[in-house]
């Protein structure tokens, strides 16, 4: 399932890619992430506990952030597996400067769920990932500007 | 004739009385001391390769007894079987292990199984089993699966396109070159998931002392599974015994051979105690057989008058990703042999090409590959109708094959029976009260309202013999049946057949023909089937055939039986055989009817044996192999009428009248609970049914949340009439009624639909009919 | 956890897991394996039993939620060699095919005529939607419970 959109947060664009990339700052701000440790140059270990439609689990997985162009371009590749089945996604972030010192971050990805989950989640997930992308974007805006 | 007769009688159900009271012998009921259950790991993602498979922790645990994995087997278990192999088509079978080796190819196929010592166990057990996949691009589309650039599933399937297979009867060019109508149409017939309410499940124990294998499990043919196990196991078909006495349904579903039942088998086999697997409706859902799932071209060639002249099909089969035990057959033989229907149409060109993706195998499901040809005949039938204006009941009488030209020999090479299409037509129309239907409708559409009327007059192929044709079509195996009636001194008798009915009633069936045959009370009567351990070699009940050849064998043995007892009877009534007549269960001396014996009395004489005729041997017993000389071929009419709410897309249904004509019944409850039954799945198909996958090869609808089995208040009433035509092919005059049903009406109920749609000038919409895509088109025409 | 359960008029004492589900310890524990499973959603109804005289999924409950309750199977519904009405309009009607969404279909049955004596077709078909079937097309699972219906009012 593609997945798309952009949003504007009311900050520098260096100071928001610091914290797009910061370990602390992401845990804090992905819904459900009860643990996010670092294993590698870029890479993560995180286990996060997310309720699709009725169906609620944990997953364990790894995030790993690549072809990394500061302060422009990231891509993120997440995998996560649990009892409810796994989800597996890529995206692309771009930042660009946008008017009066804000930041204009699109980002575009695919996203694959399967598993016992997959019938329940790919119908509630295309109006949800919208919203939760925004809560997490949102979360890192507050953050900046202490808000 | 014997006084009381039974065949043509609806005589209740012999096998209710422990179904209605918990007292059924279903497979999962079964149990033995020192039982392990296995629960099989399978595969989330459609298409990977498997990298790791740790199972340390598993193994580790609390009343974990074994986990295998691929690599354990590859030396104990072969391939799971393909047994259809169709000539002429390049076909191509590839390895299908039952635990994969080195790739996974569809959600659901398995990689590891865990044997424990409950089922709480195993399932937990699954969860710690850690497996590393490198995930692969996946196509779930069988169209764009042959194109270039497309994901491949195996390196020796090119473009995926397991086999091409063509049937070119006729001139089909030149009917198209002189066409005064063209149609040219791409019709889906989607994937339905089968849902036995039953799922599939085994009790496998083999003794290790006499190498015994005995295996309860939901089987439809437990002979075919007998013969399937030994070869994959190796153990001889002598040392293996299959039991399936009550099987909670199957249409088609529990025809092939799976994994399942063969790894209960070998690990058994390797662990010396008895292994129990029932798999869970998710499991059910994603690794037994889906069914249908056919993109069609379709060009139809006509006059302008509306005779039919030629129809060339090309389709997309999708096989998923193993080749399943029966599936090449079904989208071909049994598909493309019936693309000319009920209609004299001389020129039938087809083309199937059987692509593998990353999805669920395919296989038979009720009707198999029948319903894929009558959808697209049915459909076409109507889109001609509207082309040229005319009544598409007035369409099919020009097109039907006159009743005088039984038997009649189609373009595609079978020969139909027996027939009389237009006398179904007429009393569908007579029951439906059409000529007043057509104008209510006319009323109706000047309120607003939708009123469609949608026909189906449909001929299928069943009583799925004979043996020669099976050989020519590559099917490994015969289609006769078998059965052995033995009298007891008693002269009560156990009937043995090959059949095995899960829901069919041929225990009623059955006894009704031999109790008419030797005179005897029906309670008299048992009829055995299901365990290979006391039947004749069977071949199983599927494709509407249990009644036409197995019932038939039955009659021929019993027919046997009469004439040793015949002799016997002339014996001790000291005259010759010819001079004994034989009515309502006595043997009597023609013209002096007193000096009789019962049968009663003739069974104990031939189990005593005390004074036989010369060259007759003790004993009352025969066994009959019935291979027939042709299929049969049911045919009828069914009319549906439903209203659609235009502003919702929501569908009433108003009336379903079914007319088909199955030879003679034996038993009418029973073929009425058949009709019903068929229509209700094929109905499905038409509005509600529909199994989904996503790009990546998920399949969305898992679970009975989201696949749309019919609820009770989701169906209508079906009226349900017949005529009867006989077939000369069985000495019952029977065809056969398990499929017609869901082959019949997915077309009535979709052509109704699109009727109430002309209007608006929707002329088609691909099925399954749902509100969102009746109202979705509305919008469209509305702007 | 050890629970009291009285099915079918005798009442059973067991040691169980607290996650084993009503169903299991019907099937595997009691041996009454006239209570089917179809499912793992709680969507099929094969399962279902009366639990104080109320039909309920025994896949959604668990054996201990049984504890004190009276529960009764397929296996209870004859009295004295007698066949309960619906049992018997099952049997006249030809209800069933394969049989094995029968249990739960007649115990939801047994419950609606507890509740409508008198049911119009509208209702029974209502009632059922959350038992499925996959023979009969229901056309005559619906005369099954018309003639008890008729049969227990008589």
């Amino acid at each position: 399932m593609k997945i798309s959109g952009s949003y504007t947060i009311r900050a520098p664009r260096q100071a928001v890619w610091d914290r797009l990339i910061d370990p602390q700052a992401i845990a804090g701000c992905l819904p459900g992430v009860e643990k996010l440790n670092q294993v590698g140059e870029d890479e993560y270990e995180m286990s996060m506990t997310v309720g699709i439609g009725p169906v609620r689990g944990t997953y364990e997985g790894k995030v790993r952030l690549a072809n990394m162009n500061p302060p422009d371009e990231y891509q993120m590749h997440v995998e996560g597996s649990g009892r409810p089945g796994f989800v597996r996604g890529t995206g692309t972030v771009r930042l660009a400067d946008g008017p009066d010192s804000t930041t204009q971050i699109t980002y575009e990805g695919d996203v694959e769920v399967g598993g016992p989950v997959a019938g329940v989640a790919q119908r509630m997930l295309g109006g949800v990932a919208k919203r939760l992308v925004e809560q997490f974007f949102s979360c890192i805006e507050k953050q900046i500007t202490g808000g | 004739m014997a006084v009381t007769k039974l065949f043509g009688a609806s005589v209740k159900r012999r096998e209710d009385p422990r179904l209605i009271t918990g007292r059924g012998n279903f497979t999962d009921h079964i149990k033995l001391p020192g039982t392990l259950f296995m629960a099989l790991k399978r595969s989330p993602h459609a298409h990977a390769r498997i990298v790791r498979i740790d199972a340390s922790k598993a193994r580790a645990m609390p009343g974990v007894v074994a986990v295998y994995t691929g690599q354990d087997l590859v030396d104990k278990l072969a391939p799971v079987p393909c047994a259809w192999l169709i000539p002429d088509s390049d076909l191509k079978v590839p390895s299908y292990r039952a635990l994969a080796v080195d790739k996974v190819r569809y959600v659901g196929d398995a990689v590891a199984a865990v044997v424990a010592e409950n089922r709480y166990v195993a399932e937990d057990a699954l969860e710690a089993i850690d497996v590393e996949y490198e995930v692969l691009p996946a196509i779930v589309d069988q169209e764009r699966a042959t194109q270039d650039g497309a994901p491949q599933l195996y390196d020796d399937v090119p473009n995926n396109i397991a086999f091409h297979w063509k049937l070119h009867a006729g001139d089909f060019d030149s009917a198209w070159n002189q066409a005064e109508v063209k149609l040219s149409r791409r019709l889906i017939n989607h994937r339905l998931i089968p849902t036995a309410m039953e799922p599939r499940g085994a009790l496998a124990h083999y003794n290790p002392g006499t190498g015994d294998l005995t295996i309860w499990c939901t089987s439809q043919n437990p002979h075919v599974h007998r013969l399937l196990l030994s070869a994959v196991t190796g153990i001889p078909e002598t040392r293996i015994r299959v039991i399936a006495t009550d099987v909670g349904g199957g249409f088609g579903s529990k025809i092939p051979m799976y994994s399942g039942e063969m790894l209960a088998s070998a690990i058994s086999r390797d662990l010396g105690r008895p292994i129990k697997w029932f798999e869970s409706r998710r499991e059910n859902y994603v690794a037994t057989i889906h069914g249908r799932d056919h993109i069609q071209y379709v060009d139809l060639a006509a006059t302008r008058d509306g005779k039919v002249t030629g129809i060339r099909v090309k389709s997309y089969a999708n096989l998923g990703a193993y080749l399943s035990t029966a599936s090449p057959g079904v989208p071909t033989w049994l598909f493309g042999l019936m693309l000319s229907g009920a209609y004299a149409i001389l020129a039938v060109h087809v083309d199937v090409f059987g692509v593998v993706t990353n999805t669920t195998p395919t296989d038979a499901y009720r009707g198999a590959g029948r319903p894929e040809a009558t959808y697209l005949l049915e459909r076409m039938m109507d889109l001609l109708a509207r082309e040229l204006g005319m009544d598409p009941a007035e369409i099919r009488r020009k097109n039907f094959i006159p009743k005088e030209q039984f038997p009649y020999t189609t373009a595609t090479g079978l020969q139909y029976d027996s027939g009389n299409y237009e006398a179904t037509l007429d009393r569908a129309l007579e029951l439906v009260n059409y000529q007043q239907l057509r104008r209510e409708q006319e009323e109706l559409r000047a309120q607003g309202r939708y009123l469609g009327i949608g026909f189906s007059t449909y001929v299928e192929v069943c009583g799925l013999a004979p043996s020669a044709a099976a050989g020519a079509m590559g099917f490994q195996g015969g289609l006769w049946e078998s059965a052995t009636v033995r009298v007891h001194p008693s002269g009560k008798v156990s009937v043995f057949t090959g059949s095995n009915p899960h829901g069919q009633g041929e225990e009623t069936t059955f006894a009704q023909l031999v109790a008419d045959e030797l005179g005897v009370p029906i309670d008299d009567i048992e009829i055995v089937h299901g365990d290979t351990e006391m039947i004749p070699f069977g071949m199983g009940t599927y494709g509407s055939r249990s009644l036409a050849v197995g019932g038939t064998a039955v009659i021929m043995a019993t027919r046997k039986v009469k004439e040793k007892a015949t002799k016997i009877a002339a014996h001790l009534l000291e005259v010759a055989p010819e001079d004994v007549a034989f009515e309502n269960g006595r043997f009597f001396v023609k013209g002096a009817p007193d000096r009789a014996k019962t049968f009663q009395e003739v069974a104990g004489a031939a189990y005593l044996a005390w004074s036989m005729p010369e060259g007759v041997t003790p004993g009352l017993e025969e066994t009959h192999f019935h291979d027939p000389i042709n299929n049969t071929f049911p045919f009828g009419c069914h009319i549906c009428v439903v209203e659609v709410d235009a502003d919702t897309g929501k569908v009433s249904f108003r009336k379903y009248v079914a007319v088909d004509d199955v030879g003679n019944v034996v038993n009418p409850m029973i073929v009425d609970g058949q009709v019903h039954g068929g229509i209700a799945q094929g109905l499905a198909q038409a509005v509600y049914e529909y199994a989904a996958y996503d790009e990546n090869g998920q399949l969305l609808t898992a679970t009975l949340m989201d696949y749309a089995v019919p609820k009770a208040s989701m169906l209508p009433r079906f009226d349900v009439d017949r005529t009867v035509t006989p077939t000369p092919v069985n000495p019952m005059g029977a065809k056969g009624a398990g499929e017609t049903g869901t082959i019949a009406s997915t077309p009535a109920v979709a052509n109704a639909i699109i009727d109430a749609l002309s209007p608006f000038g929707i002329d088609h919409i691909d099925i399954p009919l749902t509100p969102e895509r009746i109202w979705r088109a509305v919008q469209e025409r509305r702007g | 956890m050890q629970i009291t359960v009285k099915v079918n008029g005798v009442a059973h004492t067991h040691d169980v897991e607290p996650r084993m589900l009503l169903v299991h310890f019907l099937r595997d524990v009691l041996n009454l394996t006239g209570t089917h499973i179809g499912c793992d959603t709680s969507q099929c109804g094969a399962c279902t039993v009366l639990m104080n005289g109320k039909a309920v999924k025994s896949c959604t409950v668990f054996a201990v939620q049984a504890d004190g309750a009276e529960i009764t199977t397929i296996e209870g519904l004859a009295r004295d060699g007698q066949l309960h009405p619906v049992q018997e309009g099952f049997w006249e009607m030809h209800g069933l095919q394969c049989g094995y969404c029968t249990p739960g279909m007649i115990m939801t049955a047994v419950d609606l005529l507890q509740r409508i004596p008198n049911p119009t077709e509208e209702q029974i078909r209502h009632y059922l939607e959350g038992n499925l079937c996959r023979c009969t097309g229901y056309h005559n699972i619906v005369r099954a419970v018309q003639y008890a219906a008729e049969k227990m009012r008589a």
